[in-house]
């Protein structure tokens, strides 16, 4: 029987391939069965089949809830070097790249959580010299205050996106037929909001067009980058709506950050 | 089974022992066992205290004894972080294996009432001069700081909890709209961040101890804390991205060797940059706030 295999002694020193994939196979990812551990989110029998389980897949229902809870479990999601994620960056900034090729097989959520951070950061912090130098032009005698709801702002909107929508997006491919993994889904969008660190740099320039230049640059790549990366992973099936969604609602994003931050 | 050597490693399942075994080394062993070699978390008194039945004690002995000694084994049965998790509740009782050193063994049950009968004066004044001492250790350079293992041996919270409330006092102070949201923002940032920057590494797959790390990160605070004292003094801009960047760059070189060398060196600037994020980002923010 195939869960035999999970009973090897060895078998919690595998990294992300686990021996047995049986339990896998009924979530018909086919094509993914190789790094099928890293499909399931959240983590269920603990990421790595711990030594004291050897009947891994049997209780995956009673086991769930360690899994969610442990530290040991997500690991598996943030085995990633440094120069694998600079990697992953720099691919995130030419559309043109196989982006998803080069996650396939180990996808991180190091790069989402952190860019998203640091896109937070920038925005608040940006954002207000972006106002300071404004408010310095146009009428230098008034007070100019730090505003902290920009903080708010950033993070609520920031970090709503790259969470929600990925999700949205999962459950609607799923729905349309596609196999699906939530994880590569959140990793690629949170990559995609790369380029706007750079970008946010630039936007401190008062000029209004210059301004207008980056952001609509900013977000196209973006755009392209989001709808390439969704075209390929739903290879086969028809999709365009979803994918035509997905490109709009990241130019929405950068329109937003330009209007609400540097205005 | 005797051979729990208190020396360098903690006693983890005494309940194993009788008591009578235990009391056996206590009297064999004598006074010089009792103390960790290591000073921090782990349960420092309760290990004489539960046995001290059989020795002259202050309070009246036996009868509450076997359960007073299940009691003990209770936080001492944990493992070293969760003790540290305990480590609030008996964090009197460790200063007291520091002061009363010959009188612990001596006199078992008697050290707990000592440290709870003591002026208050007493126990602030250790917890001052821990302080103070630990941030010695962290923040200034000495011997110890290229081995993170000694160098924060004896952490606590309270150092942590004091930098990071008085910085999010003196930003509040500083700033002339919003005081109360600048307060909050600024005590999540640096609360949440050094929880989540903790996270970061375990999730990385580096070695470190979750509380330690905390209460690093907190000591860490001390140059922004100055720089903060600073600028609310002085209102020039230059002046203030000076003093900051010099705070900053004193914090980082503060938290560097101890969250380099919890990762693998090929994951240690993934380690570090959220370390500078979040300097960095509480910087900005004391450079902002006027």
């Amino acid at each position: 029987m195939e869960e035999g295999y999970t009973s090897l002694p060895t078998s919690h020193l595998l990294g992300s391939v686990p021996a047995a994939v049986a339990e896998e196979k009924a979530k018909g990812a086919a094509s993914e069965s190789s790094s099928a551990n890293l499909q399931i989110f959240p983590p269920a029998n603990g990421g790595y089949q711990a030594p004291g389980s050897p009947y891994g897949g049997d209780d995956q229902a009673t086991s769930s809830w360690k899994g969610v809870c442990s530290i040991s479990s997500y690991t598996p999601y943030f085995n990633v070097d440094t120069d694998i994620v600079v990697g992953r960056l720099i691919s995130s900034v030419y559309p043109m790249n196989d982006f998803t090729g080069k996650i396939d097989g180990n996808p991180d959520l190091y790069g989402p959580i952190w860019i998203s951070t640091t896109l937070v950061f920038m925005l608040a912090a940006l954002g207000n010299c972006a106002t300071y130098l404004m408010h310095k032009r146009n009428e230098p005698d008034i007070a100019w205050a730090f505003d902290v709801t920009y903080v708010n702002w950033a993070a609520c909107i920031i970090y709503g996106y790259a969470l929600a929508v990925p999700v949205a997006f999962y459950f609607l491919l799923r729905y349309f037929g596609c196999n699906a993994s939530l994880i590569r889904l959140w990793c690629m969008w949170g990559y995609s909001l790369f380029i706007f660190v750079p970008s946010s740099l630039l936007l401190i320039a008062p000029v209004e067009i210059f301004r207008w230049i980056i952001i609509i640059l900013a977000g196209a790549a973006s755009s392209w980058f989001v709808a390439l990366n969704l075209k390929s992973y739903t290879e086969g099936s028809d999709l365009m709506v979803l994918i035509v969604s997905a490109l709009l609602l990241q130019i929405v994003l950068a329109l937003f950050i330009k209007i609400f931050f540097f205005a | 089974m005797a051979k729990m050597s208190h020396g360098d490693t903690i006693p983890l399942h005494p309940s194993s022992q009788s008591d009578i075994d235990e009391i056996e080394n206590l009297m064999i062993a004598g006074p010089a066992n009792v103390l960790p070699a290591r000073p921090p978390s782990p349960p420092r008194a309760s290990i004489p205290v539960s046995s001290s039945p059989f020795l002259p004690s202050n309070l009246p002995p036996p009868p509450p004894s076997a359960p007073a000694a299940a009691y003990h084994k209770a936080p001492i049965s944990a493992s070293p972080p969760d003790a540290a998790y305990h480590k609030a509740p008996i964090s009197a009782s460790p200063p007291a294996a520091e002061t009363s050193r010959g009188g612990i063994a001596a006199d078992g049950f008697g050290s707990l009432p000592n440290t709870l009968t003591e002026p208050v004066w007493d126990t602030v004044k250790r917890d001052l001069s821990r302080i103070v001492s630990n941030l010695k250790l962290v923040v200034f350079p000495n011997p110890y700081r290229e081995d993170p293992g000694k160098a924060l041996r004896d952490w606590d919270l309270w150092g942590p909890f004091f930098f990071i409330v008085f910085l999010g006092l003196t930003l509040s102070w500083s700033a002339s709209l919003k005081k109360s949201e600048v307060f909050a923002v600024a005590f999540a940032v640096l609360a949440a961040g050094a929880i989540i920057l903790t996270l970061n590494v375990l999730l990385l797959g580096g070695h470190i101890i979750f509380f330690q790390s905390l209460s690093l990160l907190g000591y860490c605070l001390f140059p922004l804390d100055v720089g903060a004292v600073i600028c609310m003094l002085k209102d020039n801009v230059i002046i203030k991205i000076i003093v900051v960047s010099i705070a900053l760059a004193w914090s980082s070189w503060a938290a560097y060797p101890f969250m380099s060398a919890a990762v693998n060196p090929r994951r240690k600037a993934l380690a570090l940059y959220p370390v500078f994020l979040m300097y960095i980002s509480v910087g900005f923010l004391i450079i902002a706030i006027d």
